[in-house]
């Protein structure tokens, strides 16, 4: 049983850092349909700045410029051009999907990805915690990425309730024009949250390359990204909430990894189906009940 | 006073905001210059991995047109795209943003295999033409299910279809790994077909039919959505739900009837691909064709026929990529960036402004 569990946590990590940076952009009022590539894009910084340095934080610095960069392809399309959200962001997958295997291929200088072999970052226990029966093994004894993971719920709900920068932040999301008011500028703000969303979500992808494989393989988000949207969406938007969507959704793999040890007279495509349908019941369930940030997917005026 | 809302508006799904794509004159100079500018961009990629790019682009060149053989497999590779890309333009039109394609394509793939492999014995000559229908079908049904969770529950439709989209990819494993595979193959493939279920070649190339049909669809949802009410309808919802409304169009009917059109023209891809193709159904046979029919529908400024040269434009593309990677030695991944590129460039350049 604790072994499923922190099956489930280990999954849900990805998620829950991608979905706390789409909650980021989302509360600004800009879809994070874009995770999916950050998410790609940071876990091949991730892989490749730890290879070349020989440093796993270097690889965690190149993984954010990484997603990132991705963040702010979306910002200056979506935000400074105002073109559709939500095309914008699977088209910012689309590039990262290319960019990383091309850039793979040419790391080698052949026609074949570059091999890199990276030993997954180990768990840190985190001493006295980690020796309370049950509770220590399942909740302290985790790679850094883990704790970073949980304590970013934290750090977000922290940020988004309780400062000014946050406010200003959810307002860009509610009413631009409120910002506007305000002496702030809605266009910055948003950018400045997608941006930072694509950092978060390249944190997310690293935990994949860095503390999971340690190595980068062509599109090995596998749709990790849009399953953190589904859960920010189901979470309607709040942290905490978001981390236990995640982990649901990381229940629910870890459940079929070790189905075979249930017996169950199920195939593993069908469990393997079960994190999205399970996503789409809970959005068709909540359905007109989630209210959205009200300005999220509109454009800003042009003279904003 | 309070404002008249329409009946239709109210219990419709929630627009956010249409797609505001420009599609009126000099879009066509647009989108070329941004074609123009993600090849310069990706030039300049090709020459900081130390290769000469010009040289890149001329071996992609005559590797995607070099002959008649290589002719015919970019005809084969735009065939999907555009079948799939034009009804995604069509749904574009209609203000609906449908990127299940990927999806549906992928069981539509899996409606004519069904149909191909458990065709009685009976009127061999209907095998081809039962086996795309089955593929159309099985396309709805899949867009189908997005539009019935949008309308009815009010989720956004990029959501449900994109969702959709992996449980449609497993639906294919699972058929495969079940009633439809070959048993002991070593990996998920159905059996191959019985010849009578391959589609036809065209002569003196090595493209199969599938890229007539796919232009003859696309002309038939062009002249649909210029020249019918139904057409004019579509543009209409798109360009304003609430004009749409207020001139009692049904929203909810028209997103149905773009949903399940596009839907069944994935299927087709999906079916086309398999019998034009390979033959067989086999796992990822369609893996990426869902958004590169965005990409194509994006390039022909969503205009179903202007799809066509889009989808050539990508297949002629990704036709070249091997050679380019073989000769040269620039990875084919080149041109997935080229495509990410010229997406992005297209979507900033073509914004209307109101």
């Amino acid at each position: 049983m604790i072994e499923f569990l922190e099956a489930a946590i280990r999954i849900a990590t990805p998620l829950m850092l991608a979905a706390l940076g789409g909650i980021l952009s989302e509360r600004a009022g800009v879809f994070a349909v874009g995770l999916e590539g950050m998410m790609l894009m940071g876990a091949f910084g991730g892989a490749v700045g730890a290879w070349a340095t020989g440093s796993a934080l270097a690889g965690l610095a190149l993984a954010i410029v990484c997603g990132a960069a991705i963040g702010l392809v979306v910002a200056i399309v979506a935000v400074g051009y105002r073109a559709d959200h939500m095309v914008t962001g699977l088209t910012a997958n689309i590039l990262a999907a290319g960019l990383t295997a091309y850039l793979m291929r040419v790391l080698s200088g052949g026609g074949r990805p570059i091999a890199i072999h990276l030993t997954p970052l180990p768990p840190w226990p985190i001493p006295g915690l980690a020796q309370i029966p049950m509770v220590g093994p399942l909740l302290f004894v985790h790679p850094p990425l883990t704790y970073l993971a949980i304590l970013g719920c934290f750090a977000l709900a922290f940020f988004l309730g309780r400062t000014q920068a946050g406010l200003t932040l959810r307002a860009a999301g509610e009413s631009p024009e409120t910002v506007l008011a305000s002496g702030a500028e809605p266009l910055r703000v948003r950018m400045l949250a997608v941006t930072a969303c694509g950092g978060i979500a390249g944190i997310g992808g690293a935990v994949l390359s860095l503390q999971q494989v340690g190595t980068f393989t062509d599109g090995m988000t596998s749709g990790r990204g849009y399953l953190a949207l589904a859960s920010l969406i189901v979470a309607r938007w709040n942290p905490f909430a978001a981390a236990i969507a995640c982990l649901a959704f990381g229940a629910a793999e870890a459940f079929e990894l070790r189905m075979e040890e249930f017996g169950l007279p199920v195939s593993s495509y069908i469990v393997q189906m079960a994190p999205y349908l399970i996503a789409l019941a809970v959005l068709a369930v909540l359905g007109r009940a989630s209210r959205m940030p009200a300005a999220i997917g509109q454009p800003l005026p042009w003279d904003q | 006073m309070t404002e008249a809302v329409p009946p239709d508006l109210r219990t419709s799904a929630p627009r956010i905001a249409s797609l505001r794509l420009a599609t009126g004159e000099g879009i066509a100079l647009r989108i070329v210059v941004a074609v123009i500018l993600s090849l310069v961009s990706s030039a300049a990629l090709v020459a900081l991995s130390g290769h000469n790019p010009l040289a890149a682009f001329v071996a992609l060149a005559k590797g995607a047109a070099g002959s008649p053989h290589q002719i015919g497999v970019a005809l084969n590779r735009a065939t999907p795209y555009l079948l799939a890309g034009s009804g995604v333009a069509f749904c574009f039109r209609a203000g609906v943003i449908n990127i299940g394609a990927e999806g549906q394509i992928a069981v539509g793939g899996l409606g004519a295999a069904a149909v191909a492999l458990h065709w009685p014995h009976f009127a061999p000559w209907l095998v081809v033409p039962a086996s795309l229908i089955g593929a159309a079908l099985f396309g709805a049904l899949w867009s189908g299910i997005a539009a019935a969770i949008h309308l009815g529950r009010r989720v956004h439709e990029v959501l449900v279809t994109l969702l959709l989209n992996f449980v449609g990819l497993l639906l294919v494993q699972e058929a495969l790994a079940g009633p439809l595979g070959q048993f002991g193959a070593g990996f998920l493939q159905s059996p191959l077909m019985p010849r009578g279920a391959w589609l036809w070649k065209l002569p003196g190339l090595d493209a199969h039919i599938g890229f007539i049909f796919a232009l003859v669809a696309a002309a038939a949802l062009s002249v649909t959505l210029w020249r019918t009410p139904f057409g004019f309808a579509i543009r209409v919802a798109g360009r304003s739900r609430h004009a749409a409304a207020y001139a009692g169009f049904s929203i909810s009917r028209l997103t149905w009837a773009a949903m399940l059109l596009s839907g069944a023209l994935a299927g087709l891809a999906g079916g086309v691909e398999v019998l034009g193709i390979h033959h067989r159904l086999i796992e990822g046979f369609s893996l990426g064709f869902g958004f590169k029919a965005v990409t194509v529908a994006l390039l022909g400024a969503v205009e179903p026929l202007a799809v066509a040269p889009a989808a050539l434009f990508v297949g002629l593309l990704e036709a070249g990529s091997l050679s380019m990677q073989r000769q040269i030695g620039v990875p084919s991944a080149l041109v997935v960036v080229i495509e990410g590129l010229t997406m992005l460039f297209i979507l900033a350049a073509t914004v209307r402004r109101a």
